[in-house]
């Protein structure tokens, strides 16, 4: 999954695990009804005090929904399934509605409907994040659309770290939603495939622009991600990011090539993030002109590295055969050296000089100078 | 309904304790939301014996004697605690407060709040916040034109009647505290936002789900049922209010332990006689805080009850444990 997690060069699956965001709304649990059907009961009493606020999200939209069709029905079978139908996220309430069961298994269901209550809360958030900024306000405005009272955000130990995180995790999971589609497009032969340089472009492009609602107040998200508690949990949902791009990008490479595609696309994406924050041009034009370059930029060194690879191959056989070449002839030197000397310190009537030596050598072997 | 369906059926499985703490109170049990008459539950459980300090009384006299107790302690109560706990004590509301994290237009409803320490905290909490958010909104304020501040004057004056005010009751069963309690109020002039209603901790005089947030600072060991003390937590807290409780605790490291003990039974009672003049109540204090149950046995009831992401926080090793539950 990260980057310190070279793959198995013998493996066909997948390289990289799922990320955990997209796992975690769709972990189904059966045992969870029971104490879903409990909280459902707790939700009839929140329904009379939410109030009639249409968020523009679709999950806090099909949560209002999912409580007024509730109120009217008084039936919850219909509201859960009714519920799953339109929130990916709730998908596990549309098994069939048991009957209020022993909760002697409370203990583990009560986290996971902790977490996704958690989840909701956040997800509301996101309303109020223009107003008041990625902060616990924002959070609290949240609980209270949810008819919570504002004391529920002491839950979030990390505060606007939280919330900031959980964005980035949604925002991951629709761009693999979207990668995927387009990948069973291209399957099923409805679609061209793209070239890499024109997928990575588009891939980029997409996820960038899940970030133009909040784009004012993006600055301190980007600072709180940068906060030291933040960094591993930042870090790991970067590097799921870029290893989704280019697994959707066809990239099964097993060698060295893993990593330096990973680091140029973090490169990338990054660079590309900051001039975003700076760019007042119309529909950031600026923006996705300066990804265009250094996608090239990046392209282009690939051919570069490939010509300069083989160019360094010839050479290098060039310069191995002019060394086997001088080897062999040196060795023919040194022997009759060796003959040389052996005679004269051993047969002394032999008066011979080292060049006559020499002369004979050359005269013996007339070599291919 | 389904609370008090749940809290029965743990009661039948669990049926002794190593504490006497927990003592069902019969047939005339939690029924939820109606108020039953008093007398009529006493009656069904006066053969039944609970704990103070370290004797066995009858539970009807418990609730008599503790208030007797801290009759005789309420001029002394403030001297005596900082005395006791060398200062540490309000540390340990401080952190209370931090923890809470308070947001502007929250409701506090402090149970056995006595003479007032959290509530004053809780109110200063929140009035440095809305400092910190008009400054916000001041320093966002700077930059803009004229046309656009005269747009935010309009809409202040003609929109909603700005954020809602945060509001504090104390609210304790003996009326000593309580005085005390207002005349540090007034001297330090912080009545705005206040109220000091009189009500036993176990069938609070509040409707249901008002308050966002529920404390209680070292008073539920004096309450006799302490699962209906939690119950009435839950009944008046708002969903998603968060219930938090501040208590004397079990302290782990043996070496702390012993010292803890030293000075608990030797010398506490002893600064209780020079003080306040008065050993027995003091002796009481530390007698009580032995009895009350440890830091898991308290997470489990009040997950009993029906809060929801229980945590705790040992304070100075142990020594004060802090309990945090959400009514989700």
């Amino acid at each position: 999954m990260a980057f310190g997690c070279p793959p198995d060069k013998f493996s066909e699956a997948k390289c990289n695990i799922p990320p955990p965001a997209v796992a975690a709304p769709t972990a189904t649990n059966p045992k969870c009804s029971s104490l879903r059907r409990g909280f459902h009961c707790a939700a009839l009493r929140l329904q009379d005090e939410s109030k009639p606020y249409k968020p523009p999200t679709s999950s806090s939209t099909t949560y209002h929904e999912h409580y007024q069709a509730h109120s009217t029905e008084q039936d919850t079978t219909a509201a859960s399934q009714g519920g799953a139908a339109a929130d990916p996220a709730e998908e596990e309430a549309s098994r069939p509605n048991t009957s209020y069961q022993d909760q002697s298994g409370e203990q583990g269901e009560e986290y996971e409907t902790e977490e996704q209550l958690q989840a909701r809360i956040l997800a509301a958030a996101l309303e109020f994040v223009p107003q008041h900024g990625w902060s616990m306000e924002a959070i609290a405005a949240g609980a209270e659309t949810l008819g919570l009272s504002s004391a529920s955000t002491g839950m979030f130990y990390n505060g606007a770290g939280d919330l900031v995180l959980h964005f980035i995790a949604q925002c991951n999971s629709q761009l693999t939603e979207i990668l995927a589609e387009q990948h069973k497009h291209v399957q099923l032969g409805q679609a061209e495939p793209k070239k890499t340089a024109d997928f990575l472009r588009d891939a980029v492009e997409t996820r960038l622009r899940m970030y133009i609602p909040y784009i004012e107040t993006w600055p301190q998200a980007m600072s709180i991600l940068l906060l030291p508690h933040n960094i591993p949990d930042s870090l790991k949902h970067l590097s799921t990011l870029v290893d989704d791009i280019w697994f959707y990008a066809g990239d099964r490479s097993t060698d060295m090539n893993w990593y330096t595609k990973r680091a140029a696309l973090t490169g990338i994406y990054n660079t590309t993030e900051l001039v975003m924050v700076q760019d007042s041009s119309p529909d950031f034009q600026d923006t996705w002109n300066f990804l265009d370059n250094r996608i090239q930029d990046v392209v282009n060194m690939a051919t570069t590295a490939k010509q300069a690879q083989a160019t360094g191959e010839a050479v290098v056989q060039g310069l191995m055969g002019a060394a086997v070449t001088v080897s062999i002839c040196f060795s023919d030197l040194v022997h009759h050296l060796y003959e040389f000397l052996f005679s004269r310190l051993f047969h002394a009537h032999q008066q011979q000089s080292c060049t006559q030596c020499l002369n004979q050598y050359v005269r013996s072997t007339d070599l291919c100078f | 309904m389904a609370a008090s369906v749940r809290l029965l059926v743990r009661r039948v499985t669990r049926l002794s304790h190593g504490h006497v703490t927990v003592c069902p109170s019969g047939p005339s049990g939690p029924s939820g939301r109606c108020c039953w008459a008093p007398s009529s539950c006493r009656c069904f459980s006066d053969d039944r014996n609970t704990h103070f300090g370290f004797e066995t009384v009858p539970e009807a006299e418990k609730a008599k004697r503790v208030y007797k107790v801290f009759e005789n302690v309420a001029q002394n109560y403030d001297v005596m605690n900082d005395a006791m706990s060398l200062g540490i004590h309000r540390l340990w509301k401080d952190t209370l407060l931090h923890v809470m994290n308070p947001q502007p237009g929250a409701r506090l409803l402090d149970v056995a709040g006595g003479t007032g320490d959290i509530a004053f905290r809780f109110l200063e909490y929140i009035r440095s916040q809305r400092e910190r958010q008009r400054r916000h909104v001041a320093r966002s304020m700077q930059a803009l034109s004229w046309k656009d501040i005269s747009d935010v004057y309009a809409a202040r004056e003609g929109g909603e009647d700005g954020p809602r005010e945060s509001r504090a009751v104390v609210c304790d069963i003996n009326k000593e505290m309580l005085k005390v309690g207002k005349q540090k109020a007034d001297s330090m002039d912080m009545s705005a936002g206040l109220s000091w209603v009189v009500g036993d901790a176990e069938e609070l005089p509040f409707d249901d789900e008002q308050f966002d947030i529920y404390t209680v600072a070292f008073g539920i060991r004096n309450v006799t049922h302490i699962d209906q003390a939690l119950q009435e937590a839950l009944r008046v807290l708002k969903p998603g209010g968060r219930f938090m409780c501040l208590e004397f605790s079990k302290v782990r490291d043996p070496v702390l332990a012993r010292l803890y003990d030293t000075y608990s039974f030797k010398i506490i009672p002893v600064l209780g006689e020079v003080i306040a003049g008065d050993w027995k109540s003091y002796q009481y204090l530390v007698e009580s805080i032995r009895r009350f149950p440890d830091q898991e046995e308290f997470k489990r009831m009040i997950e009993d009850t029906g809060f929801y992401c229980v945590r705790y926080h040992n304070l100075t090793g142990g020594v004060v444990a802090l309990h945090s539950g959400y009514k989700l």
